[in-house]
């Protein structure tokens, strides 16, 4: 038998099953993601919970008094919502399938290339669109956001994309740790970022310069410009787009640069 | 240890959990506490108590110095058993990651609580709030400066240890203060009074010392305050002492009634002499307290008074504990170990719910048992949920508790694929699907192959024999595309491995490789199967995997063996061309590994090329066509299983024989001649006629010995004389 025609022997998968391949691996990821209690319990009721929490009874009546304190405050609950899935939910499995040999495996299998990232990805995404949605509806219900319905529908689109950087450094995170001390790490970058950026409340002047050093300052500055509130813009648009857009390349390449070297 | 039972230890373990708890229902009390000037605590209740100011203040009178004591005698056993070097380590996971981790994490929290308290009890006009003390060192703590204090105590005492270890070299001195310790102990409320002193001696000097706080608490600065360093050092030093004394525990639970007795008394007396005002008031401290009935209570007195409460009822308690809580209680074991997480996050939930009912027009007897339950109940969840099972339980704890932890069944065996025999039609190609070409590859230094030449040829099974470390597993990456050699040619179905289109024809089940816990052999089949242009059935993948039985069971919850028959699903379901089995029936019993060699042989018969790497020779003899040992990355031998059972029919003979070694190594069917001094070993593939030759040759001959070389003897053999 020819060596040479063998491979060309080789069925290849038609379009459709490479579309399915992908559906395939995107509904396991959220299989696991479902039946991670760990995980799925914090990530999705946490915000919704710290927002009728502290936005809703603690922070009592100034919201009412001035409404773009209860869209800021709307707004940073709602990036930790949609940042979250992204961010442990990759960088928890992630970092565990690694150790697992998992990825090792796909690489043997005629897995499409990337369907396990466009997985990840997608996951980390509509899971961030999960954790959203009840804050938004609380939001609403209470009356906190006081905004014309197409600012609002704005204001989501921007809070559902900023979960991207979040997914990018979750990939980061997955791939510069191992195991279980992943989400460890996940939080120590991303829990200081949440109060440096103020985020959650005003920081002293002396600390206003190191904000931009945070994600999280330019998704809650890109979530100002689309909800209109100028009183909380601190950067111009296109600053804060390009930074977003910066910081996802920033992590993304670190990632990259992991997978080639360790697998 | 040999006098301090693990029993004693439940006991102690139950007090200290019972301390932290207690810190938590003491701070859900402050925001009703009656008299206190609003801005104190994050919240002023509308509804104040009396009673909960009492309980709060008795309280705090001693849970500190319970939990110090506690804490001195748990870290001499600690620093016995692990040593200076691994205390330190301990220590620094348990208590300076907490303390780092915990601030960085818990301040903003608490300042968010507080921030947004004080609006609600201001009205929104807050006042000029008072600012850190202006002075070297001011840290706000939080409640975490107990840790901190215990880092100071932990240094301190391992000095104190050393140095006394290099001055009481006769243990002399050691000797004294452990019979003093014990003497004390012995006698009921002496040792109450006699530790009250170091307390009240630290309380007097105080310049502005307000009664109800007993000992201040150092949380806003990082240089260590005298007062506590005496106060709580004293509860700290002397249960290093108890542990280091043989009857002090058993001293303790007999005469835990005195001295709880003799702690109430204190603690009362104090609330009567505070009845008018819970606090003295500013700028009058060191004033005689004027009593109800015109008696006085000096400064003095009340510090003294302090310190039998505090001692009283911290060696009452664990005096109590002792004497009833000595055996195991999962119970009580599961909130001991919550108890220092409950502790270390409770102050924001706590706090937020005080701000949260602060304002309800509802009785303080409603709403405090709300705030402690509500808190108690989020923490312990919070604990339950997401401390237990994960990093932070193992950080906190020293252990990590798998979630839904249950026994798995016994592997079931796999029902065996269709066994036809070999048609010559699927082994008339000999050409090779896959082959390693004159393949070195090394890591850091250390060769794992060495020139190795291996073919795959069409519908055969090639096993690949070595033991660990050989380099086994190196080849099996190489074909699959895992690693690239340094030298040599890889070829997998006919181009290089890397490329995507070889992989359709490919199955691997590797060795160390877990699939996700959370999906079932079934989802995980479906998965895979979906990468491959033509898969296998999946309940007919399942069936011949033999993994039907256990196919909807989270791969978690599935025995060793059995998620090693799920990967082989796995691994068969795109109906490969070429198939990588990594030790494959490693973990299975005998049945199950029957089962998967039936399957093994379906595929042969449908035309699969297969590569096993196994440890065990019966393997490769009940499947293989060819074998090939590896030793040290080196291909020691290869061939068909009859040439490899001819090398496994070789015997052992050794006799006394004054025959020449270089003669009888000449002897046909003689492979092997070695002298040990008068004795001679042989290794024959005859050794009938070998053995009748030597006794021909040498009637001298004495103490025969033939044995029969055994497989892993043969094996060895082959492997060592790589080596």
């Amino acid at each position: 038998m020819n060596i040479a025609l063998q491979a060309h022997q080789l069925p290849a998968p038609s379009p459709r099953r490479l579309l399915r391949a992908y559906a395939e691996e995107i509904r396991c990821e959220a299989l696991r993601m479902l039946r991670n209690p760990g995980l799925a319990v914090p990530v999705l009721l946490m915000p919704v919970a710290l927002y009728a929490l502290i936005a809703l009874v603690v922070a009592g009546e100034a919201p009412a008094e001035d409404p773009t304190v209860g869209v800021f405050l709307f707004a940073a609950f709602s990036v930790m919502a949609t940042s979250m899935p992204g961010l442990f939910g990759i960088g928890a499995s992630l970092a565990m399938e690694r150790e697992m040999g998992l990825l090792r495996l796909k690489r043997a299998q005629p897995a499409p290339a990337g369907a396990w990232l466009v997985a990840k990805i997608a996951c980390g995404l509509g899971f961030g669109v999960l954790a959203y949605v009840p804050v938004l509806v609380v939001a609403l219900l209470a009356g906190r956001l006081d905004l014309d319905a197409s600012r609002i529908v704005a204001l989501s689109l921007v809070l559902v994309a900023s979960a991207i950087p979040f997914c990018a450094m979750g990939l980061m995170i997955g791939t510069l740790f191992r195991g279980s001390a992943a989400p460890g790490y996940a939080n120590l970058v991303y829990l200081p970022g949440c109060y440096l950026s103020g985020m959650f409340f005003p920081l002293p002047g002396s600390l206003h310069w190191q904000v931009p050093v945070w994600p999280q300052f330019h998704v809650i500055q890109l979530a100002m410009h689309a909800a209109g509130v100028g009183t909380f813009q601190f950067e111009p648009l296109a600053m804060a787009i390009a930074s977003a857009i910066g910081f996802t390349m920033l992590f993304s390449a670190v990632a990259i640069w992991r997978l080639a070297r360790k697998g | 240890m040999s006098h301090h039972d693990h029993q004693r230890l439940h006991a102690l373990d139950a007090v200290r959990g019972f301390a932290l708890l207690l810190g938590v229902a003491f701070h859900a009390a402050l925001s009703f506490m009656p008299g206190w000037p609003p801005g104190l605590w994050a919240m002023q209740d509308n509804s104040p108590s009396a009673f909960l100011g009492g309980a709060a203040f008795v309280s705090h009178a001693f849970r500190m110095t319970l939990f110090f004591f506690i804490a001195g005698y748990f870290a001499r056993l600690l620093h016995g058993r692990l040593g200076t070097a691994g205390f330190w380590k301990n220590r620094a996971l348990r208590i300076g990651v907490p303390l780092v981790a915990g601030w960085v994490v818990l301040f903003p929290l608490i300042s968010a609580v507080w921030l947004a308290g004080l609006t609600k009890v201001f009205g929104g006009a807050l006042p000029e709030m008072p600012g850190m003390p202006k002075v070297a060192g001011a840290f706000p703590l939080t409640h975490l400066w107990f840790l901190y204090q215990l880092l100071q105590f932990y240094a301190l005492a391992l000095l104190l240890a050393g140095l006394v270890a290099r001055l009481d070299r006769g243990q002399a001195l050691r000797g004294l203060a452990d019979r003093a310790v014990a003497s004390v102990l012995r006698l009921p409320v002496v040792a109450v009074v006699v530790l009250a002193l170091p307390v009240a001696c630290a309380l007097l000097p105080l310049p502005n010392w307000f009664y109800w706080t007993g000992i201040p608490t150092p949380d806003q600065t990082l240089i260590p305050q005298v007062a506590p360093l005496v106060g709580y050092g004293t509860a700290f030093a002397t249960g290093w002492l108890v542990h280091r004394s043989a009857g002090a525990l058993p001293a303790l639970a007999r005469h835990w009634l005195p001295n709880l007795l003799a702690g109430a008394l204190a603690a009362a007396w104090m609330l009567a002499s505070m009845r008018t005002t819970p606090m003295a008031p500013d700028g009058v401290p060191a004033e005689p307290l004027v009593l109800f009935d015109g008696a006085v209570l000096t400064k003095s007195g009340f510090a003294l008074m302090h310190g039998i409460a505090a001692w009283g009822l911290a060696l009452g308690l664990t005096g109590a504990a002792l004497r009833w809580l000595d055996g195991y209680s999962p119970v009580r074991r599961y909130v001991a170990d919550a108890s220092y997480w409950i502790y270390l996050a409770h102050l924001p939930v706590v706090a937020a719910l005080q701000v949260w009912v602060g304002h309800w027009p509802l009785h303080w007897s409603l709403k405090y048992p709300f705030v402690l339950v509500a808190s108690l109940a989020v923490l312990f969840a919070s604990y339950h949920w997401l401390v237990r099972p994960t990093l932070i339980g193992q950080l906190l704890n020293g252990r990590r508790v798998r979630r839904g932890k249950g026994d798995s069944p016994r592997p079931e065996p796999p029902s065996p694929a269709p066994h036809p025999t070999r048609s010559s039609a699927t082994r008339d190609g000999a050409s090779p699907v896959a082959s390693l070409q004159g393949i070195t590859r090394s890591f850091g230094g250390v060769v794992a192959l060495d020139r190795v030449e291996l073919q795959l040829r069409h519908g055969e099974l090639l096993a690949l024999l070595g033991p660990n470390g050989a380099g086994k597993t190196t080849a099996i990456s190489l074909w699959l595309g895992l690693l690239e050699p340094d030298a040599g040619r890889v070829e997998l179905l006919g181009g290089p491995p890397q490329e995507t289109a070889r992989r359709q024809g490919l199955g691997a089940m590797m060795q160390d490789v877990e699939l996700p816990r959370e999906l079932t052999p079934r989802e995980l089949v479906r998965l895979a199967s979906s990468y491959y242009a033509d898969p296998l059935d999946l309940d007919e993948c399942l069936r011949r995997a033999g993994a039907t039985a256990f196919a909807d069971r989270a791969y978690g919850k599935l025995s060793g063996g059995q998620k090693r028959l799920a990967q082989f699903a796995v691994a068969i379901c795109g109906q490969p061309r070429v198939l990588f089995l990594d030790e494959p029936s490693v973990g299975l019993d005998v049945q199950a590994r029957e089962a998967l060699w039936a399957s093994i042989r379906g595929l042969l018969a449908t035309g699969c090329s297969i590569v096993l790497t196994t440890h065990y020779l019966e393997e490769a003899e009940a499947l293989a066509d060819r074998v090939a040992v590896i030793a040290k990355g080196r291909l020691v031998a290869s061939g068909s299983v009859d040439e490899m059972r001819a090398l496994v029919a070789r015997r052992q003979v050794s006799c006394e024989t004054r025959l020449d070694e270089a003669e009888v190594a000449a002897w046909p069917g003689v492979q092997e001649v070695r002298r040990e001094r008068n004795r001679l070993h042989l290794t024959a593939i005859d050794a009938e006629r070998v053995v009748r030759r030597l006794l021909d040759q040498d009637p001298a001959l004495s103490r025969l010995e033939v044995r029969e070389a055994g497989l892993n003897e043969a094996f060895n053999t082959l492997t060592k004389e790589a080596a």
